[in-house]
């Protein structure tokens, strides 16, 4: 009896020692932002700032370290880091792009399943946990969802006099009419410098990807390429047709020209793009101020195609926590991140960023009640897939992309491009 | 040796820093790439495999299209930058001190501008709808090209940039060797009855051979690792027009995390490079080295 209680003591030390180093672990957490809303100095990190300096209020001897990234290095910069094993603590990515699924299962990012509960995980909407869940673990806390949504310049369309789609929602030829209509020569010296639609292919990116499933395809069907089968090659091609057939899209379509693709729908004095499609966060850029402000824009759906559904692509994004060697460090990080992705942080961000929250609490206070765009776009989650899960999609997706920018430069038909995209990709699929 | 050493401690000491930095930043990671090309590279442990990652990158169709596009380009640029150069070396040399100062400073100052700041630059002048090169084309009444995304124009889009972007450090190595020649040599020419042009290649392309050798290898070097200009201009594309080496090789690496795989390929550059800088060594040097 007294050894056992000799044990049982020495039990409950351990366990007091470790909750007391829990309780006053102290250190400094690394966690890298990029850049959200600007502030009256234009500052895109004041938010972030701010909740660092409450979380360091609250938890003495807890410093965060804030590394700025621009979004458009994010992916290579947190690459570099993982091959260098000099990852930061906390980084705002989804698991599907700079860290995918092979790093899941090397173990690069920490499961958060032991420290969700039932409660808090039932305040998610099903779809954002879902974008951060690989073979039934949890790897990231969401933060936001988004959506493809058609950005309409409603001043091109009365130049043009063209009525926009009744409620945003349109078919394929009601959509391929408009954009027709949408393209003239606007100052009569003969040239065509208005037209109807433009968007950009580059890898990683989806904007054009909703029309290819328009008539009901998909990238992967049951482990097997999807993106050659009949209903992908005529969607495909309904969109090749737009350019090649109809005129209604300047030669730059299909171009991996990001920037001048935006700047030629929203961009004070270079707008000549009438429709483009965009991730939702693009309404929260032309209704703001600046440069790209669009005096008259509005939120549309994807033209229906076969399918009988305006099919988008959606995606989740929010905090993912990289593998700590220190579980008791492990348990702040955690903290932090949840800090971060309140109800509240969610409203905030809905306000100012043109995210949609992924809580529903944070839904249930109705952030977009002055937002009728926003709105509308969240309207369009109901139809949003998402692009495969796979441990080898970065590749997969450079190959299908590769060959869609030599279809879309008119360099290769429909068929042959995506066969050759099914013969480079089938091996990937294995 | 040790003594030896001790006795040239100040010259060791000179370039210390040089060498702890190219130790660090170059020796290292080439050692690096090349165990960790025999492996299968995982964060946590990794697993010996020989030679496939070899095997794979030789079998690989992309390699090959980014060894043909890169050929294609070391073809052109490497050549041209050089006898862009040369000429420009020549054109500057027999200006007065104070315009050759000058000259040498404007054709330098550019290549210390980085060169995605270039690459930037020369995007904006090939774009399609508002870019310089298609404004110059339409005042002679030519359609306007689509430079950068078509498959015909892109890869020709860089190589133009790359040829006139000017070669700031080939001109001054050039300016310094036409300085070292003696002027005996084109006294005597001229006495014979030999004109300007002939001077020129009689005398100076003959006895600037040394550094033309030194500029060819460092040129053909930098063409064969082309990388920034490809990845701010076109990023491999459209499709694989202009995808080169050491651009695959970082998808491989940074995009698809295949370290091992991209380091196999980095060793056949490596290799590639080494065997091209001795057969241009053996074909270009020559006895006509000045050794005044």
């Amino acid at each position: 009896m007294p050894k056992r209680m000799c044990v049982l003591t020495a039990l409950l030390l351990v366990l007091a020692v470790s909750a007391s180093a829990f309780a006053n672990w102290t250190g400094t957490i690394t966690i890298w932002d990029c850049p959200r809303w600007g502030n009256e100095e234009d500052d895109k990190f004041h938010w972030i700032k701010g909740k660092i300096a409450e979380f360091e209020a609250s938890h003495p001897g807890v410093k965060i370290e804030l590394v700025e990234t621009p979004w458009a290095e994010l992916g290579e910069k947190l690459s570099v880091a993982i091959a260098g094993r000099a990852w930061p603590d906390i980084v705002p990515v989804d698991i599907s792009g700079a860290i995918n699924r092979n790093h899941l299962e090397q173990g690069v990012v920490e499961a958060l399943d032991d420290y969700m509960t039932p409660e808090e995980l039932e305040d998610f909407f099903p779809g954002a946990l879902e974008a951060y869940t690989y073979k039934g673990k949890l790897y990231g806390i969401p933060m936001s969802m988004s959506v493809h949504v058609m950005l309409l310049n409603l001043d091109h369309f009365a130049e043009a006099g063209v009525e926009p789609p009744e409620n945003g929602r349109w078919t394929w030829d009601e959509f391929v009419e408009k954009a027709k209509a949408l393209t003239f020569d606007s100052d009569g010296d003969g040239v065509i410098d208005k037209y109807g639609f433009s968007t950009y292919i580059l890898p990683g990116y989806y904007e054009a990807w909703p029309f290819f499933y328009m008539d009901g395809a998909q990238p992967i069907v049951n482990d097997e390429f999807g993106f050659n089968t009949p209903e992908a090659i005529s969607a495909i091609q309904k969109l090749v047709d737009l350019k090649f057939v109809h005129g209604a899209a300047p030669v730059e379509m299909g171009s991996s020209d990001v920037g001048g693709t935006f700047r030629a729908l929203a961009r004070e004095g270079e707008r000549f793009v009438a429709i483009q499609p965009w991730n939702s966060w693009a309404i929260a850029t032309v209704t703001g101020e600046g440069v790209n402000h669009m005096p008259n824009v509005m939120v549309a759906e994807y033209p229906i195609g076969e399918s009988g559904r305006p099919i988008t692509i959606g995606g989740a994004g929010g905090w993912v926590i990289m593998y700590q060697k220190d579980r008791s460090k492990l348990d702040v990080v955690v903290e932090f991140a949840k800090f971060l992705s309140t109800t509240e942080e969610q409203y905030t961000f809905a306000l100012n960023y043109g995210t949609f929250p992924s809580r529903k609490s944070t839904e249930a206070m109705d952030p977009f009640a002055d937002q009728p765009l926003m709105a509308r776009a969240a309207e369009m989650l109901e139809y949003a897939v998402t692009v495969p899960e796979h441990p080898n999609w970065a590749q997969i997706d450079a190959r299908i992309q590769a060959e869609l920018q030599l279809i879309f430069a008119g360099e290769k038909s429909v068929e042959q491009g995506m066969n050759d995209a099914a013969a480079q990709v089938q091996r990937l699929l294995r | 040796m040790l003594k030896r050493i001790w006795k040239a401690r100040s010259g060791y000491l000179f370039i210390l820093p040089k060498f702890i930095f190219f130790t660090v930043f170059v020796l290292v990671p080439i050692i690096w790439s090349f165990f960790v090309s025999f492996q299968e590279y995982r964060i946590f442990g990794t697993e010996w495999v020989g030679l496939r990652n070899f095997r794979d990158a030789l079998q690989d169709d992309l390699f090959w299209m980014a060894v043909s596009n890169t050929l294609r380009y070391a073809v052109v640029v490497t050549p041209c930058s050089v006898a862009i150069a040369l000429i420009l070396a020549s054109l500057i040399h027999p200006l007065r001190p104070g315009a050759q100062t000058f000259f040498r400073a404007a054709f330098y100052l550019p290549t210390v501008a980085s060169s995605v700041v270039i690459s930037m630059v020369w995007r904006w002048i090939f774009q399609t709808r508002y870019g310089l090169a298609n404004y110059f084309l339409s005042l002679v009444g030519i359609e306007p090209i689509n430079w950068l995304h078509s498959s015909a124009w892109a890869l020709r889009s860089v190589i133009i940039m790359a040829v006139l972007t000017p070669p700031g450090v080939g001109v001054i190595l050039y300016l310094a060797a036409m300085g070292s020649i003696p002027e005996s040599l084109y006294e005597a020419a001229r006495i014979d009855g030999a004109n300007r042009l002939m001077q020129w290649w009689k005398i100076t392309v003959p006895l600037v051979k040394p550094t033309t050798l030194y500029l060819l290898i460092v040129s053909t070097i930098g063409s064969f690792q082309v990388f920034d200009q490809v990845m701010m201009m076109t990023q491999g594309g459209p499709g694989y027009a202009t995808t080169t080496i050491v651009h695959r090789i970082y998808n491989v690496a940074f995009r698809d995390f295949e370290f091992g795989y991209a380091g196999a390929m980095s060793m056949l550059l490596f290799a590639a490079v080494i065997v091209l800088a001795l057969i241009q060594s053996k074909l270009v040097s020559s006895d006509a080295e000045y050794k005044g």
